[in-house]
C-alpha cells in the first residue's frame, strides 16, 4: 500500500520576532504515514500546527520534503489542498449562517460544484449527527454541534487525507467520547486521519498508528499497538503473597501496592523460569500478564524509540 | 442502521454509512468563482435574513428612481416642448451612483471583515485557493454588485428614453457614444470604490469601524481638497452680485460652473471695469478629493476633459486624475494581497 504521507528531513525555523527568540517549530522530521487513523501527539507548541500548515502548504519548511497523497507540496502547494480536509482548533465558523450554509459554501470552495456541495454537505452533517440542527444557524450551537460542524466541513469534498487539530478540546467527557467515536468511524469507512492532541488518552483509544512529537523532534513513530506491547514487564498475581515472590526472584523484582509483582523479562522463555519461582514457592498463581506500555509512558521516554 | 450513544447536546448519529465523491473537483478557478459567488450571495443578502436583503435591493430600488422618473416625465411631456429639456444625463446618473457609497461601505467591510473576526481564513484556505484568489474574488464581488447596481438604472433611462422617443433608430443613431461611455464609466466607478472599501476593510474585524473609516476618508479627503483648492486656486470672488449664466453666451468660457459678477459703484451702476466673470476655484489639489477621482474619471470618458469643481480648467487635469485613480486602486490592492500575503504558496 502506498504511504499516505512521506516526511524527510523537514525543518522549519520561524525568526525572532522583537524580543521572542527565534524557534526551531520543526526539526529534522522524518516520517512515513501509512493510511488510517493516526494520532499525531505532542505538548502544546511541539510543532503540531507548524506541520500541519506544512502538509496543506500554508508554510514552506526550511528543509525537507513533505508528499502527501503522492503530491510534492512544495512542487504543488495549492493543488495538496484538494486533497486534504482540515478542522482547526479553534472557533472558526460564521455564526450568523446555518451549518448547512456553511458546509455547502466550504465544499464549493473546495471544487465541488453547486448541487453536489449541497448534497454532500447534507450528507455530511447527516454523518456526524446534525441532520435536524443544519437549518439551523450556528450562532445556536452548543460546543460539541460546532465541533461536529467544523468535522462535517472538513468531510465535504471526500478528502484523502482529514487533518484534525485537537478535535475534542472544549468538550465536556460525552462530547469528547462521541467526537472520538466519530474519529473512530471515519476510520471504518476508510478516511485516513491525521489527528493532532496532546491528549495521549485519545490516541491509545481511537488511533491505529501514533506519531510522537516533542519541539519539532521525532519521539516516537509507529503502530499503536506494537509500541504498546514493548514494555517487556510481566505482572504477576500470587494472591497478596508478593512480598515472598520477590524475595524468591530477586531484586529485579518490584512489589506493587495492591500486592502482585513486576518483574521485567527479556523474552517469553524467561516466563517459565517466573512460573518455577512460583511453584517452588509454594504460592497460588492466580494471574501472569504482560503489562501494556502507555503511551505516557512511551511519550516521557520509557521505552521511546 | 445502528444508533450511535449521544449526549444531550446534540442530534443522534445514525449509522448510514459515508458516501465517497464520485464526481470531478474543480482546482483553483472553481475555488475562486466559488468564493466570489458566496460573497456576492453576502452582499446582496441572498441566503440571509430579510432584514440583511432589504438594505441592499432598497439601495437598488433608490438609485432607479430617478431614471424612472426621467422616464415618466419624457413619457408624459413627449408631445410638448418640455421633451427637449434634457433633465438628467447619462455622465450625470453615473454621479448618482456616488449614492451607493453606502451600500460600498457598508457591504465591503460585511463580506471581509467576518472572516478574520471569525477567524475563518484558515477554513477558507484549506481550500485551494490563495491570498491572491481571495482578493479577486472579493474585490470583484463587491465590483460586480456596485456595476449591477450602477449600470442597471442607466439600462432603465436608456430604453425608456428608447421607447418614448419619437424615433427610437434616431435616438439609437444620436446615443451611440453612451453604449461604450455608460459601461467604461461604470466599470470605472465600481472598481474604485470596491477596490478602496475592501482595502479599508481589511484593515478591521470591525465593520462599522471600517464603513466609518471609508466615509471618514472620503469626506475629508474632499473638505481638504476643497479647502487647499479655495487657498491656492483661482480666487473666488465675492461681494456685488453673482448670476449664474450659460458661459457660451459670454463667448464661450470653457469651464462649468462660471458665474458672471459685478460691484455696484457709488452711482449705482457699474463701470465696465467692475464687471467680472468667476469660476470656483481649481488648483492641482482638485485630484485629492478622493470622492470625486471616479467622477473626474468619467468626465474624461464622457467629455474628454475634466469638468467637475476644483480640478476643472486645471492644466494636466485628465492625466492627474488618471494617476490618482491609479494610485488608489493598485495601492488598495496592492495594501489587500500584502494583507493576505501570508497565505501566498
Amino acid at each position: 500500500m502506498a504511504p499516505l504521507a512521506e516526511i524527510r528531513d523537514l525543518t522549519k525555523t520561524y525568526p525572532a520576532k522583537g524580543s521572542e527568540p527565534r524557534v526551531r517549530a520543526i526539526d529534522d522530521l522524518t516520517v512515513t504515514l501509512e493510511p488510517g487513523l493516526i494520532g499525531l501527539v505532542g505538548a502544546n507548541g511541539a510543532g503540531k500546527s507548524t506541520l500541519f500548515r506544512i502538509l496543506l502548504g500554508l508554510t514552506r519548511p526550511d528543509a525537507g520534503s513533505v508528499h502527501v497523497a503522492g503530491v510534492d507540496v512544495a512542487h504543488d502547494p495549492v493543488g495538496v489542498r484538494s486533497r486534504l480536509g482540515f478542522m482547526p482548533e479553534h472557533d472558526c465558523l460564521p455564526t450568523d449562517q446555518t451549518a448547512a450554509d456553511v458546509v455547502a459554501t466550504l465544499g464549493e470552495l473546495a471544487g465541488l460544484p453547486v448541487h453536489d456541495a449541497r448534497q454532500r454537505a447534507s450528507d455530511v452533517l447527516d454523518l456526524v449527527g446534525l441532520d435536524e440542527a443544519r437549518f439551523r444557524p450556528i450562532e445556536g450551537f452548543s460546543t460539541g454541534m460546532r465541533q461536529r460542524t467544523k468535522l462535517a466541513q472538513a468531510l465535504v469534498a471526500d478528502p484523502e487525507l482529514v487533518l484534525l487539530d485537537e478535535p475534542t478540546a472544549g468538550l465536556d467527557p460525552a462530547g469528547r467520547h462521541e467526537m472520538l467515536e466519530l474519529v473512530a468511524r471515519l476510520g471504518r469507512f476508510g478516511i485516513s486521519v491525521l489527528m493532532a492532541t496532546h491528549l495521549l488518552d485519545d490516541v491509545q483509544s481511537t488511533c491505529d498508528q501514533v506519531v510522537m512529537i516533542d519541539g519539532g523532534r521525532l519521539v516516537g513513530a509507529g503502530r499503536t499497538d506494537d509500541l504498546l506491547e514493548t514494555s517487556g514487564v510481566v505482572r504477576v498475581d500470587v494472591g497478596g503473597h508478593g512480598e515472598q515472590l520477590v524475595a524468591a526472584l530477586g531484586p529485579d523484582a518490584t512489589l506493587l501496592p495492591d500486592g502482585s509483582v513486576e518483574l521485567p523479562v527479556a523474552d517469553d522463555s524467561a516466563l517459565d523460569a517466573v512460573v518455577a519461582a512460583v511453584v517452588d514457592a509454594g504460592l497460588p498463581l492466580h494471574a501472569l500478564s504482560s503489562r501494556r506500555a502507555s503511551l505516557d509512558g512511551l511519550f516521557l521516554g520509557d521505552g521511546a524509540r | 442502521m445502528t444508533t450511535v450513544p449521544t449526549s444531550g447536546s446534540g442530534g443522534a448519529v445514525y449509522d448510514r454509512g459515508y458516501r465517497p465523491y464520485a464526481g470531478e473537483l474543480g482546482g483553483r478557478s472553481a475555488a475562486r468563482f466559488a468564493l466570489y459567488r458566496a460573497s456576492i450571495r453576502r452582499a446582496v443578502g441572498l441566503r440571509r435574513s430579510w432584514r440583511q436583503k432589504f438594505f441592499p435591493w432598497l439601495l437598488l430600488a433608490v438609485a432607479s428612481v430617478p431614471a424612472i422618473v426621467w422616464v415618466g416625465v419624457a413619457y408624459i411631456t413627449r408631445n410638448t416642448p418640455a421633451q427637449a429639456v434634457e433633465i438628467i444625463t447619462y455622465r450625470e446618473y453615473l454621479g448618482v451612483s456616488t449614492a451607493l457609497l453606502v451600500f460600498v461601505g457598508l457591504a465591503a467591510p460585511d463580506v471581509l471583515c467576518p472572516d478574520r473576526r471569525n477567524r475563518a481564513l484558515p477554513l477558507i484556505f484549506s481550500r485551494p485557493l490563495t491570498g491572491t484568489d481571495y482578493v479577486i474574488a472579493k474585490v470583484g464581488a463587491i465590483g460586480s454588485v456596485v456595476f449591477l447596481f450602477s449600470f442597471l438604472p442607466q439600462v432603465v433611462l436608456y430604453v425608456g428614453q428608447l421607447l418614448v422617443s419619437d424615433s427610437a433608430l434616431d435616438y439609437f443613431r444620436d446615443n451611440l457614444d453612451v453604449l461604450w461611455q455608460v459601461p467604461l464609466g461604470t466599470v470605472a466607478f465600481a472598481l474604485y470604490f470596491s477596490a478602496l472599501s475592501c482595502a479599508i476593510a481589511s484593515l478591521t474585524t470591525r465593520r462599522l469601524i471600517a464603513a466609518a473609516s471609508l466615509l471618514i476618508l472620503l469626506l475629508g479627503s474632499s473638505a481638504l481638497a476643497a479647502g487647499l483648492s479655495e487657498s491656492t486656486g483661482a480666487p473666488a470672488q465675492s461681494g456685488g452680485f453673482e448670476v449664474e449664466i450659460d458661459p457660451e453666451q459670454l463667448g464661450g468660457a470653457e469651464t462649468d460652473g462660471a458665474t458672471v459678477g459685478g460691484r455696484i459703484g457709488p452711482d449705482g451702476t457699474i463701470s465696465p471695469a467692475d464687471v467680472f466673470i468667476f469660476v470656483e476655484p481649481s488648483s492641482p489639489w482638485g485630484a485629492a478629493n478622493l470622492l470625486a477621482v471616479p467622477l473626474h474619471v468619467r468626465d474624461l470618458i464622457f467629455e474628454g476633459k475634466v469638468v467637475e469643481p476644483y480640478l476643472a480648467g486645471v492644466d494636466w487635469a485628465g492625466p492627474l486624475a488618471i494617476g490618482v485613480y491609479s494610485l488608489v486602486v493598485l495601492g488598495s490592492l496592492g495594501l489587500l494581497v500584502w494583507r493576505y500575503r501570508w497565505l501566498e504558496p
